[in-house]
């Protein structure tokens, strides 16, 4: 059993596509914030995976190293649109 | 890629689309908050398959974080203005690039591909970071600096007119 580069892209577009679904299907905009993570996270998929299946000479570690800038990005972002759409009974 | 790689990639794919296609479809906070710590383990799984331990343990941290945010307190209900027939449009779209990229998957001539490097590589990323992408990472830390300061100063100021 083996895993290839089409592999890890079906994956990422599985997470890029469920993300893309929960931001179009959600009415609320704090469920539909949920789906920014997702969107990230296939993303990230998509470039470990193409570093790690990259030709010879390539940096490996690029992958890596915008998988880690994507998750603290879609954690900041998450953050910020929650603070946005505030508490219940706020106001 | 070896067996034990290739079985632990398959079945953090599965946890992983399985907790993101919860987080789009099920109702309840609480639920949503779990399933998208569970896609997060998934996505961890993914990246140690695929030789990237150091992402794994930050992508982990990152989506325990925003679970804890999304089933945290309660948040306000706003409503979009979309109607629902666009957002049965925007959903059967999302199908659309779902068949889209797999479709390029398929036909890409990527199948000959061979995984090259392994390991945890801490040290190699953060020279990376700090290095060589360093003007990346400044704008990134300084977008969760405005996200952090940003939600706190309009959850006081939300938090005073009360």
């Amino acid at each position: 059993m083996t895993a290839n580069l089409v592999m890890v892209f079906f994956v990422a577009g599985a997470l890029f596509a469920a993300g893309v679904l929960a931001v179009a299907w959600r009415r609320d905009v704090s469920s539909a914030l949920a789906g920014i993570p997702l969107i990230l996270a296939g993303a990230g998929v998509a470039f470990v995976g193409v570093a790690r299946f990259a030709g010879a000479g390539a940096p490996h570690l690029f992958g890596q190293e915008v998988a880690v800038l994507l998750a603290v990005a879609a954690t900041a972002l998450l953050a910020l649109g929650l603070g946005v759409a505030g508490r219940e009974g706020t106001r | 890629m070896d067996s034990l790689h290739a079985i632990g990639f398959y079945v953090s794919s599965g946890v992983s689309v399985i907790g993101g296609l919860g987080v789009a479809l099920l109702g309840g906070r609480t639920m949503r908050g779990l399933l998208l710590a569970i896609c997060g383990l998934g996505l961890a799984g993914i990246y140690i398959s695929l030789g990237a331990g150091f992402a794994a343990v930050v992508a982990l941290a990152c989506y325990i974080g925003c679970a804890l945010l999304i089933a945290g307190p309660r948040y306000r209900s706003i409503e979009t203005l979309t109607g629902t027939m666009w957002r049965q449009i925007g959903a059967i779209g999302a199908g659309a690039v779902l068949l889209v990229l797999g479709f390029a998957a398929y036909r890409g001539n990527f199948v000959t591909a061979k995984a090259s490097g392994d390991g945890f590589g801490i040290a190699d990323v953060g020279r990376l970071l700090f290095a060589h992408d360093a003007l990346a990472t400044d704008a990134v830390a300084a977008l969760v600096l405005v996200s952090l300061i940003g939600a706190a100063a309009i959850w006081r100021v939300k938090e005073r007119g009360r």
